[in-house]
């Protein structure tokens, strides 16, 4: 018994080496493939694709990124309008983006959907579809349909926010206690006080924290529809840009820095209050 | 008040199902069948049973004999497969929306595990009761109208709770969320009260003092009710009529002090598999 043992451990520990060298060469066959691959991109992208003699050497970059480093304060009182602008294009879009959040997070929530096979899939084609599209592409959809200015700023935002809001009222109402709704049902309440009273208070936190949070986020969407004529500190930036005013550039961007930081504390502190 | 407390009183008195003083059957239920899935098993096999106007009715059985199931078709929480319902002389199968809700607000439901909304207060708990009565505008604002308010403080006066209106549901203990419970029922006037294991959530002690305040309630409001239950010591001494269940059937059917030994063994018989 005792030989059969061995020889199967025998056998065993040759296999196992066999194996772990078949093992040893595929890895390595996976990374040289990664490398080929990574290596055709660097050619194709940067070696072939770049204007190098435009870029003038080491002391001609040097020179370019100084000149942002000169930082144009006398635009600073100019700022302040497109900063506020901005913050209210970011406050507008995400009160827009939860009211039209309301109806796709209901028919995309599986257990309240109104209809399954109709509306489900469109609430969550919706959701899909606000976040696959990038924001700059709402807003010059909505610039070409509704002229220059803050509003296509504001409805790029407001459909940018949908995908997010809904998705995460979606899963925190198919993720509910299912008790509360039997109660409100069983006293004789109709669609609506069942969500009211039976599903509201319980996804009422999560919301309110994801909407902070969204608020946040569209501080920095907003801050760039200026780029394609929708207004706010973005639209700045792209005229310092157009002027060659480089530290004009650096100004606005301290300013989105600026406005940022303030919506991150903000957001901190309010979600803080909320949960 | 006084006047109704009286009645309530003598008719307490009077020794329940001795006498049925013309007392037509509220609840009928003739050859109720279940099954959750149409291949799937059988959860009621054909019962038949009615309550009466003054029957505080238990209903026991093992695990799995299908107790919940038959209070939750009563009011259309689970639909019946087969068979007929009968309650207030209206049948309940056919009924549709709006029909159904009206139907449902004439029935109070208390719930094993209280089914209160956990984050909202002690007070809209029970105000939501009468949302079956209460109007789009009206819920969306919790703008209740005054009768209820007043309605609501007084239910929760009577089960014990004035001093803890304000506070959350979910900062309440067991015993006191099943009495908001108690109270959210009761706020819907119900001409019939469904009980759906209102005890086995709570310890011994506080199961005993939930019955009995059910079963006052009950008599003074002249409701009749329909309770499930497993605990059947509990069941003999808080209600006068036991329907036994096993495995989908009715076993028993009578007054609770007519139940003997054998009786409980036959309903139980199943539960050592």
């Amino acid at each position: 018994m005792s030989l059969a043992a061995t020889s199967v451990s025998e056998h065993g520990f040759d296999a196992w080496l066999a194996h772990k060298r078949s093992r040893r060469i595929k890895n390595w066959l996976i990374v040289a493939a990664g490398a080929a691959v990574l290596a055709w991109c660097v050619r194709d992208t940067i070696l072939f694709d770049t204007d190098w003699a435009r870029m003038g050497g080491a002391l001609g970059i040097g020179g370019t990124l100084e000149r942002f480093f000169w930082v144009d304060w006398s635009l600073a009182p100019k700022l302040l309008v497109p900063a506020l602008e901005t913050l209210m294009m970011a406050t507008l879009g995400t009160i827009l983006g939860c009211i039209l959040s309301l109806p796709v997070a209901w028919f995309g929530a599986a257990n309240v959907t109104p209809s399954r096979f109709i509306l489900y899939p469109l609430g969550r084609f919706l959701m899909v579809l606000s976040r696959s599209i990038h924001e700059i592409i709402w807003a010059l959809l909505f610039v070409g349909a509704v002229g220059l200015g803050a509003l296509p700023g504001i409805l790029a935002v407001a459909m940018r926010s949908i995908g997010f809001i809904s998705k995460i009222t979606a899963e925190a109402i198919e993720n509910i206690d299912p008790k509360p709704v039997e109660a409100i049902r069983a006293v004789g309440g109709n669609q609506f006080q069942v969500m009211y009273y039976g599903i509201g208070p319980q996804i009422l936190p999560v919301i309110i924290g994801t909407i902070i949070f969204e608020w946040d986020i569209n501080i920095r969407r907003s801050a760039i529809m200026g780029l394609v004529g929708a207004g706010g500190l973005g639209l700045v930036f792209f005229r310092q840009m157009a002027m060659f005013n480089y530290g004009g550039v650096t100004l606005v961007v301290l300013a989105v820095l600026a406005l940022i930081a303030l919506g991150e504390v903000v957001s901190h502190f309010a979600r803080k209050a909320v949960i | 008040m006084r006047h109704e407390k009286n009645i309530a009183e003598s008719r307490a008195t009077r020794g329940s199902t001795a006498d049925t003083v013309a007392s037509m059957s509220i609840l009928q239920v003739r050859n109720l069948k279940v099954s959750y899935a149409a291949s799937g098993p059988q959860i009621l096999k054909g019962i038949d049973f009615a309550v009466d106007g003054e029957d505080f009715c238990a209903v026991i059985g093992p695990s799995g004999a299908g107790k919940s199931t038959l209070i939750r078709c009563i009011n259309r929480l689970v639909e019946p497969t087969e068979g007929d319902i009968v309650l207030f002389g209206q049948s309940v199968r056919p009924l549709r929306g709006s029909e159904l809700r009206h139907l449902r607000r004439r029935i109070g439901m208390i719930f094993q595990e209280f089914n209160l909304v956990n984050r909202m207060s002690v007070m809209d708990n029970v105000l939501s009761g009468r949302l079956g009565y209460t109007g789009a505008f009206r819920s969306f604002f919790k703008a209740f109208p005054r009768e209820d308010i007043d309605r609501a403080l007084h239910l929760l006066e009577r089960v014990g709770l004035q001093d803890h209106v304000d506070k959350r549901a979910d900062a309440l203990s067991g015993g006191q969320r099943q009495r908001v419970g108690i109270a959210r029922a009761l706020m819907q006037k119900p001409e019939i009260l469904l009980l759906d294991e209102p005890t086995s959530a709570l310890d011994p002690k506080i199961s005993r003092d939930v019955m009995r305040l059910i079963r006052e309630l009950a008599t003074e409001f002249k409701v009749p009710v329909l309770c499930n239950i497993h605990d059947v010591q509990l069941a003999l001494e808080s209600c006068n009529r036991i329907i036994g269940m096993q495995d989908g059937y009715k076993k028993f059917d009578g007054p609770s002090k007519g139940m003997r030994k054998q009786d409980l063994d036959e309903i139980y018989a199943m539960e050592v598999l």
